[in-house]
């Protein structure tokens, strides 16, 4: 009986919603400048997306295709607009793809919400039914999806090749895309398989040559040249490398000191006091047999002066200077040794072992590369070429996706298609879904339906296919049991989209879809703007 | 004019009639502004900064609201005021304060029309209040002593808190959350103990408790990442370096060599810190300041994991949980939890924080308070019928005053059928007659749009919320009414300095 009184009401007119005109124009307000900025990246989706050029306040130029760059320098200022900001970069925290993707879906889902406020349903009966058709979206996402072995090379690769098919790199997504999975697989550790963290690639970028010259290091690589002012070796074998974080330099106490000359002989005893301290710093390190110094950046006082250039040069000891602060946790980690802060520390057992240091020539600049690291930490160095620093930039955003693509398969270890294919699904499974609920509830989870066609139509129409044809035939062979059917853009008609290995991990589909309807309920319970100080 | 002016150039007066209507005015302003954040169904405000940034908060929570308000209106000051008292006591019911308060206020600028005293109205709003109490007081359920009972209690309240805010669909989970952060502080209401990390990614069901503390930095290199049975030393010094910090002070020295001997007797002294903090017998130690590369080193050779930089809160925190200033084992962290939240946004998760934080306070103040009353508009219903009964016997014009408490009083109700979009007038009168029943649980079901029984749907709040709105209004109202003259004074102006 309780059942019955409690299903009545749900469809009695009594749910229809009554606001004041201003909060009903705030609420259209939003949403209609949440949907302009999905608009705005909307182009860039697929493999087949345009770029946008962007050009910063203080001149510079990024070209980009990646939806939370994108977002993250437009200068949006409405407080809606900044929400869907927001949820791309946390796309981007949470999946590292797809940050494009999770926008358009929000755009098309706030479409839908439009035409529901006007139906007269109230925000929060569609935030909830929002939110239970999401869970359910998830569902069948985990449904479609297929388990994968981090063994399986090939289907790691395929993921991060789709990824990168609608970047600028698309062209060279053979190379980066393998390069991007051994670099994660790499890093990965054995007793923790579940974390990846992306802070052990290290991603050096260099100008000149192509992107076909991007390549993985097995040890580090150092943007700076070897400092050979004083013909100091540029090559070495079997190095013993320390990592020193105090200076060879003329000793400078924190107390302000100076020091009284009176007379010319004082002088000169100065500056020979002075050769004998470095000279005496330098013949401890030698001690030591260590033959390539990593020294840090300091703020104090100089790291190193010509004086003990020429002497390490003489004592054949290769310096690397102006090592950053912050670097200094990777390279100890990779290097496998500890970081020296006074020369009284420096024993041997702190230095690290590397086959070979040795100064390369690269384009117009010089890069120092430590390769055959005995006892290597698990960290991996990229070094990313290009023929101008638009390209090489581009490339990094595309190989940092990449990466997250192959960290997600890692964390999540499934995979799901792309094309198209998961959301038209959805779509359809959703609108099956829809027509056994109740009242308001299935109304409004038929339109999550229909917004998330939105994906394949946009796919189809970046492509300069038709779009409307595209979306019904998927939708038909979909209707037909073709769960994989998707777009596929480069032969321009529908295919299975698993054989085509076009292929995305679980988790940025999830993530996207979640996370979209998160925001968009967020914006749908909004009904004022108040301005504070 | 012929009268000189009293008052200095630029201020200004109102008077009697008129200074009563720009009270009602703002107060009723106010009330407007907030009523649609009300209930769980009640809907968010976007506040946007006109400061530098122009920083967006999207929030339901009305003391969040209002405290940002820009308010000229005195009246509308006292409601911000009491709802700012009433998150600083019992942390939740901050818009129902202002509610409340409102619709006194919109009842009593009605009897001031009427041409009925605002003295005659003030007493019977006391009378109203007092006798309001009492009946919640009759009906309020006391679980201490059940300590099953007492858990299930605060879960319901935590639920029912939540369920007006953004984490109302993990209203679960988080409920969860918030009643094991609060059992393990013991009856103890320092929800500094309680922290709370946000970060961004993820989803808001991966929010999780974390039974310890949490910072969030990173040790320094070369240290070991895990300590068990650690030794904890929080300290507040210069791990740089010694300077002698009276002006001009310096050396003068004749030789190189010397500066060389200066220099290691810095470094020495730094080492013999080092020292004297790892004589301690400590493994673990976190400073404010910097560490710097030297003294990390020697940390490093001896085993001991280094914080740098912590932040200031995370220091008292940390302080606080293990136990004084200087080092404590910490095999007593029960009172320390750390919650962290994640969340799609930054915007997201500061306002699941907000929401987290009325559920905590207002879960410590019941582990204090343990009586607990049914939610839903249900107290309200049970104040106003016992406010009517009071109108009939009390003779004279008191009667209407009492009579109106009564009507502000089913506003709270209404508002929150409103807010859902539901039919008030039909839901308050069934609500109404339901209530003329003896030992009726019915209040509003907003999810099904219909009467229920708010005991079998487990909607609870916490008798310390209901009564402190219910005071703290009364008084503010009582407090409004009383103006009859607003004398604004003069802004300071500039020159008036020089």
């Amino acid at each position: 009986m309780a059942a019955v009184t409690a299903a009545q009401p749900r469809s009695s007119k009594t749910e229809s919603y009554v606001d004041n005109k201003r909060k009903e124009d705030i609420r259209h307000a939003n949403i209609n400048a949440a949907r302009a900025v999905a608009d705005a990246v909307r182009t860039s989706l697929g493999p087949k997306g345009m770029d946008k050029m962007i050009s910063t306040a203080n001149g510079e130029v990024i070209i980009t295709n990646d939806g939370a760059t994108i977002l993250n320098k437009m200068e949006v200022l409405q407080p809606a607009a900044k929400m869907l900001v927001e949820l791309s970069k946390s796309q981007d925290a949470a999946a590292g793809d797809g940050t494009t993707t999770v926008v358009v879906i929000a755009g098309a889902l706030l479409k839908q919400c439009l035409s529901l406020l006007s139906n007269g349903i109230h925000p929060t009966v569609i935030s909830d039914s929002l939110h239970k058709a999401s869970n359910k979206a998830v569902d069948v996402l985990t449904a479609m999806a297929v388990p994968l072995e981090l063994s399986d090379r090939e289907s790691l690769i395929k993921s991060a090749s789709t990824s990168l098919n609608s970047k600028v790199v698309s062209q060279y997504s053979t190379l980066l895309a393998p390069l991007a999975v051994d670099s994660v697989l790499s890093v990965v550790d054995p007793e923790k398989p579940d974390l990846v963290d992306l802070r052990d690639i290290k991603i050096v970028k260099k100008l000149g040559g192509t992107v076909d010259d991007t390549e993985l290091v097995k040890g580090l690589v150092f943007d700076k040249k070897a400092s050979h002012a004083a013909g100091g070796p540029t090559r070495i074998e079997n190095a013993k490398i320390a990592v020193i974080q105090f200076q060879i330099s003329p000793p400078k106490t924190d107390i302000e000191q100076s020091i009284v000359v009176s007379d010319y002989t004082q002088m000169d005893r100065i500056l020979k006091e002075e050769r004998n301290y470095i000279l005496g710093m330098i013949k401890k390190i030698k001690a030591t047999g260590c033959n390539v110094l990593l020294i840090q950046k300091s703020i104090l006082r100089d790291a190193v002066t010509d004086l003990s250039l020429h002497y390490l040069a003489k004592a054949k000891i290769m310096v690397i200077k102006d090592v950053e602060r912050d670097d200094i946790e990777f390279i100890t980690k990779t290097l496998n040794c500890l970081p020296i802060a006074n020369i009284e520390h420096f024993r041997a057992e702190k230095l690290g072992h590397a086959d070979l240091v040795e100064e390369v020539s690269l384009g117009d600049g010089k890069i120092v590369k430590v390769t055959g690291i005995k006892d290597m930490g698990r960290t991996t160095t990229v070094l990313v070429r290009g023929s101008n620093q638009l390209v090489i930039d581009e490339a990094e955003r595309s190989l940092h996706d990449a990466l997250c693509v192959v960290r997600c398969l890692v964390n999540k270890r499934f995979l799901i298609a792309g094309g198209g294919a998961p959301e038209i699904e959805l779509s359809r499974q959703l609108g099956a879904w829809s027509k056994v609920l109740h009242g308001m509830e299935g109304y409004c989870v038929r339109s999550f339906a229909e917004a998330l066609e939105v994906i394949p139509y946009t796919l189809a129409e970046n492509a300069g296919l038709n779009p409307i044809a595209i979306v019904t035939e998927l939708r038909n062979r979909h209707a037909q049991g073709e769960i994989n059917a998707g777009i596929n853009v480069r032969k321009g008609q529908i295919t299975n989209i698993l054989e085509e290995n076009v292929v995305q991990p679980l988790l940025v589909s999830t993530s996207a879809i979640t996370l979209a309807t998160e925001c968009v309920r967020m914006i749908l319970k909004i009904d004022d703007i108040v301005n504070v100080r | 004019m012929a009268v000189d002016r009293i008052l200095k150039d630029d201020a200004s007066e109102e008077k009697g009639e008129r200074a009563r209507m720009a009270s009602f005015v703002g107060a009723i302003a106010i009330t407007d502004l907030i009523k649609t954040t009300l209930g769980p169904k009640g809907m968010d405000k976007i506040l946007q900064s006109t400061g530098r940034g122009h920083e967006v908060t999207v929030t339901n929570d009305g003391a969040t609201i209002l405290k940002s308000l820009h308010i000229d209106n005195p009246a509308a000051k006292v409601l911000i005021d009491i709802s700012k008292v009433q998150d600083d006591e019992v942390g939740d019911g901050t818009t129902s304060v202002v509610v409340l308060a409102g619709e006194l206020l919109r009842e009593a600028e009605k009897l001031v029309a009427a041409k009925i005293h605002p003295m005659t109205i003030i007493s019977g709003f006391r009378m109203a209040a007092e006798c309001a109490r009492n009946a919640l007081l009759q009906r309020v359920v006391d679980n201490k002593e059940n300590a099953e009972k007492f858990k299930s209690d605060l879960m319901k309240i935590a639920m029912t808190t939540l369920s007006s805010k953004i984490l109302s669909q993990d209203k679960e989970h988080f409920a969860q959350l918030a009643v094991d952060a609060v059992m393990r502080l013991k009856g103890s209401t320092n929800l500094e103990a309680i922290q709370i990390i946000k970060k961004p990614g993820g989803s808001l069901k991966d929010s999780f408790l974390d039974e310890g503390f949490i910072l969030d930095k990173k040790i320094g290199v070369g240290q070991p990442k895990r300590i068990e049975n650690a030794k904890i030393l929080v300290a507040n010094t210069a791990m740089d370096t010694d300077k002698v910090k009276i002006y001009g002070a310096r050396v003068r020295v004749d030789s190189m060599a010397k500066v060389a001997q200066i220099e290691a007797a810095e470094k020495e002294k730094m080492k013999e810190k080092v020292q004297k903090i790892i004589g301690h017998g400590i493994n673990c130690f976190v400073n404010r300041q910097l560490i710097y590369n030297f003294p990390e080193e020697l940390f490093a050779d001896a085993g001991v994991l280094a914080i740098e930089h912590a932040d200031f809160d995370g220091i008292e925190r940390l302080a606080l949980v293990t136990g004084g200033e200087i080092a404590s084992t910490f095999d007593n962290p029960e009172s320390a939890c750390t919650i962290v939240l994640r969340g799609a946004s930054h915007h997201v998760l500061d306002e699941a924080e907000r929401s987290l934080h009325d559920a905590l306070c207002v879960l410590s103040q019941t582990v204090n308070d343990t009586r607990v009353l049914l939610g839903g508009g249900w107290p309200e219903m049970v104040m106003a019928k016992e406010v009517d009964e009071l109108a009939r016997k009390t003779p004279g014009k008191k009667s209407h005053a009492i009579e109106a408490f009564s009507r502000a009083l089913i506003a709270i109700p209404t508002i929150i059928a409103d807010n859902a979009g539901l039919d008030s007038a039909d839901l308050v009168a069934k609500l109404r007659a339901e209530h003329h029943k003896e030992g009726c649980n019915a209040g509003i079901d907003v999810i099904t749009g219909s009467v229920g029984d708010m005991a079998e749907l487990g909607i609870s709040e916490a008798f310390k919320v209901k009564q402190a709105v219910l005071l703290s209004a009364t008084e503010a109202a009582e407090m409004i009414l009383r103006v009859d003259e607003i004398i604004t004074c003069a802004p300071r102006r500039r020159e008036d300095r020089m």
